[in-house]
C-alpha cells in the first residue's frame, strides 16, 4: 500500500506537467500556445505533435512544388527552438497522444522516435489536431509514387519523387482547390497534368458555371480535366503507373491525392468529447468543448456559418488563427468569440483567379432561401487605363428579404477586392440597395466610376424589381438543352463579332438594324427571346426595345458571350 | 500589287475594333495587309477567334499587356 503510494507520488514528482497543454502544432495550435503566453506569461505551456515540423505554411505546399517558394525554411513560421526561445512554449515533436483522460486531466503520449510512453499533465487543454487527407481504399492506393499534400514533410516525398521526372505525368485526384493548384504549379514546371474529379465539376464551392470558366481555362494552358470520373484502381508493379476511372484510364508517373481532408477527431471521441459536422469536435464561439478545461481549435473542430448562424465545417488556415487566438482568451479567463465563416476563399488558376464568400446558389436553396442572382462583367480598372482587365461579379441575394448572401468573382483582373469587400458586407447583413451605393475608392488606376460592385448591385436591383428579366448562362444551357423550348437567342452584336463566336443556334441581327427588322421575329411576340451581346450591355438596351414593341418575354443573357462557358459556335 | 493598310484602334472599346477590321478587311484586295493597333484587351482573343473563322492569315500578333498590334493578310 505505501509502495504504491510512493510510486503514484513519483509519477506526480516526474511526470511532465504543463498549465497549458496543446495538442497539435501548425496553425491553430502555435497560434494557441503564443497568445496564451501572451496573456500569462508565468504558465508553462506546452505542444505536442506527431510532425517533425510546427507552425507551416500548408497552404504554400503547391508553390513549394512548383518552384515559386524556393527553400523549405521559407515555408516554416516558426521553429520549434524559435518557440521555445521568443515564446517560452516547450514544443515536443515527433510525439504522439493516444489517450486523454479528462477526469485526470492527464494524456498518454508515445514518443515516435523512440518507442517510450509517458503521461503528461495539464490544467488546460487544447486540441489543434488539425485535419487529415482522405485516403479511400481504392485498390493499389498504397503503391510508390502516390502521394497525399499536406505537411511539409509530404511535400519533401513529392518533391523526391519528382526528381528527374521534369516533363513526367502527373495524374491528381480530386479538383479541390490544393488539387487545382498543384495543377498549375507542376505544368508551369513543364510537366503533363490530368486532374481527375469525380463530381461533375471541379472546386465544389463555386457555382457550376463559374468552376466551369476555370476549367475552360486549365484546359487553355494545357492541363487535362476530367470531371465526372470516378478513380477505381491504381495499377503499377510496385509504382503506379496508370490511374483507372469510369472515364478511361490515365499514365502516371506520380499521383497526388488530394480527395479532401477530414477532421483529426477519434483522440477526442474516445475521451467523450462531443463532435458535430462531418465528425469535427464541436465547439462553442468562444472554442469549449463539452468538458471542463478542455478547448478546441482550428481544422479539428465546427465553426459557425455567419449567414445561416448553422454549424459548418471549413478548414481554413485564416480561420484557424482566429479560433486559435479567440481559444486562448477563452482558457485564460477572457471573454471572446469568434462569430464564424464565410466560406470564403480565393484562388489564383495562371491568368484567372476566382473567389467566392457566403452562399452559393445550391447552398441558399438548402438553407431555405430563395435565391436571385445575377454575373455582370465589369473592367477592374478604368478601361482606358493600362493593365485594365476584365471580371465578372456574380451578387447572390435573398428574393423577399433583399439581403445579401454571396457572391463569387472570377477573371483576369483584381478579383480579391471586391470579394473582401463583399465580406465586409455579408459580415454587416447588408442588402442589395446598400450595396448600390456604396462609396468606394475610385480613380483610374485602382477601379472604375461605376464600382464593379456598385454596378453589379444596381443590375440586381433592376432584375429583382423586375425593370430587367434575365438568366444566367446555365439557366441558357438549360433551355438549350430542352427539345421543348421554343424560344429564340438574338444575338443583337455586330456581324463580325458573331461571326468569332456565337451562342448555338443564335440569330444575329445587329442592335442598330433591330428596329427595321422586328418583323423578321414576329412570330417569336410571346415566346422568349433571349437578347445576347458581348457582355449584356447592349443586350439591356436591346431587350428594353423589344419590350416596348410587345415582346413580353424577352431576356437578357446575363454576362454575354463573354460570360458563356459552354463553347462558342 | 500588294497594298498595305493601317487602322488606329487606340482607345475604342468593344466592338468597334473588330468592326473596323472586317469593314476595312472588305474593301481589301486578297493578299493585302492590313495592320492595326489596339488598347482593348479583348482584342487579343477576337482577331484570333475572327482570323480562324474567315480564313483571313494573322501575320503578327504583339501583345506587350497594354497595347495590341496585329497585322492580317486578307486571303
Amino acid at each position: 500500500m505505501i509502495e504504491e503510494t510512493v510510486i503514484i507520488v513519483l509519477k506526480v514528482i516526474i511526470m511532465k506537467s504543463y498549465d497549458i497543454l496543446v495538442i497539435g502544432g501548425v496553425a491553430a495550435g502555435t497560434k494557441v500556445a503564443a497568445k496564451a503566453r501572451r496573456g500569462d506569461i508565468a504558465a508553462s505551456i506546452g505542444v505536442l505533435t506527431e510532425d517533425p515540423d510546427i507552425s507551416y505554411a500548408g497552404c504554400g505546399l503547391p508553390y513549394y512544388l512548383g518552384g515559386v517558394i524556393q527553400t523549405r525554411r521559407q515555408l516554416v513560421v516558426r521553429t520549434p527552438e524559435e518557440l521555445k526561445r521568443y515564446n517560452g512554449v516547450e514544443v515536443l515533436t515527433r510525439h504522439r497522444v493516444t489517450s486523454i483522460d479528462p477526469d485526470g486531466q492527464t494524456v498518454a503520449v508515445s514518443n515516435l522516435e523512440t518507442g517510450g510512453k509517458e503521461a503528461v499533465s495539464y490544467g488546460k487543454l487544447v486540441l489543434a489536431t488539425g485535419a487529415r487527407p482522405v485516403r479511400p481504399p481504392i485498390p493499389g492506393i498504397d503503391l510508390g509514387g502516390i502521394h497525399v499534400l499536406r505537411s511539409v514533410t509530404d511535400a519533401d516525398s513529392v518533391q523526391a519523387s519528382l526528381e528527374g521526372k521534369d516533363d513526367g505525368k502527373v495524374v491528381i485526384v480530386g479538383g479541390g482547390f490544393i488539387g487545382i493548384e498543384v495543377a498549375e504549379n507542376l505544368t508551369e514546371k513543364g510537366m503533363d497534368v490530368t486532374v481527375v474529379e469525380m463530381l461533375p465539376q471541379i472546386l465544389p464551392p463555386f457555382d457550376p458555371e463559374v468552376a466551369l470558366h476555370i476549367q475552360n481555362h486549365l484546359k487553355e494552358k494545357g492541363v487535362k480535366v476530367m470531371t465526372a470520373s470516378k478513380v477505381e484502381a491504381f495499377e503499377g508493379d510496385g509504382t503506379v503507373e496508370k490511374v483507372v476511372t469510369s472515364g478511361g484510364a490515365v499514365d502516371a508517373d506520380l499521383v497526388v491525392l488530394s480527395i479532401g481532408v477530414a477532421p483529426n477527431s477519434a483522440l477526442a471521441e474516445d475521451a467523450g468529447i462531443e463532435l458535430g459536422l462531418r465528425k469535427a469536435i464541436k465547439i462553442d464561439g468562444s472554442g469549449r468543448t463539452n468538458l471542463p478545461d478542455i478547448y478546441a481549435a482550428g481544422d479539428c473542430s465546427t465553426v459557425d456559418h455567419v449567414i445561416t448562424g448553422d454549424e459548418a465545417w471549413v478548414p481554413m488556415g485564416s480561420t484557424s488563427n482566429k479560433q486559435g487566438r479567440v481559444a486562448a482568451i477563452t482558457l485564460g479567463g477572457g471573454d471572446d468569440a469568434f462569430p464564424g465563416t464565410l466560406g470564403t476563399t480565393v484562388v489564383k488558376v495562371f491568368d484567372i483567379s476566382a473567389g467566392r464568400t457566403g452562399l452559393g446558389i445550391r447552398e441558399a436553396k438548402e438553407k431555405g432561401y430563395d435565391p436571385v442572382s445575377v454575373t455582370v462583367p465589369a473592367d477592374d480598372r478604368a478601361h482606358y487605363y493600362p493593365g485594365s482587365r476584365r471580371i465578372f461579379v456574380k451578387l447572390i441575394a435573398d428574393r423577399g428579404s433583399g439581403r445579401l448572401l454571396g457572391a463569387q468573382v472570377h477573371g483576369r483582373g483584381t478579383i480579391d477586392k471586391p470579394i473582401d469587400a463583399m465580406v465586409v458586407a455579408l459580415t454587416m447583413g447588408a442588402k442589395v440597395e446598400d450595396l448600390t451605393k456604396m462609396d468606394f475608392a475610385y480613380a483610374p488606376p485602382f477601379s472604375t466610376a461605376i464600382n464593379p460592385l456598385n454596378l453589379a448591385a444596381t443590375v440586381l436591383t433592376n432584375k429583382m424589381t423586375g425593370y430587367m428579366d434575365s438568366i444566367s448562362a446555365g439557366e441558357m444551357k438549360e433551355r438549350l438543352d430542352d427539345p421543348g423550348w421554343d424560344g429564340l437567342v438574338l444575338d443583337i452584336r455586330e456581324i463580325p463579332e458573331h461571326m468569332i463566336g456565337a451562342i448555338p443556334d443564335s440569330i444575329n441581327i445587329p442592335y442598330v438594324e433591330m428596329i427595321d427588322r422586328l418583323r423578321e421575329i414576329e412570330d417569336h411576340k410571346d415566346k422568349e427571346v433571349v437578347v445576347v451581346c458581348n457582355v449584356g450591355r447592349r443586350a439591356f438596351e436591346g431587350y428594353l426595345r423589344l419590350k416596348h414593341h410587345g415582346f413580353e418575354k424577352a431576356l437578357v443573357l446575363e454576362a454575354g458571350t463573354k460570360g458563356w462557358p459552354y463553347g462558342l459556335e | 500589287m500588294m497594298a498595305e493598310f493601317n487602322i488606329d484602334c487606340k482607345g475604342m472599346q468593344c466592338p468597334g475594333p473588330i468592326v473596323e477590321v472586317f469593314k476595312k478587311i472588305n474593301s481589301m484586295e486578297s493578299g493585302d495587309v492590313l495592320h492595326i493597333e489596339v488598347s482593348d484587351h479583348g482584342f487579343h482573343s477576337d482577331i484570333q477567334a475572327w482570323c480562324g473563322k474567315t480564313g483571313n492569315e494573322l501575320v503578327k500578333l504583339e501583345d506587350n499587356g497594354d497595347m495590341i498590334a496585329a497585322s492580317i493578310r486578307k486571303a
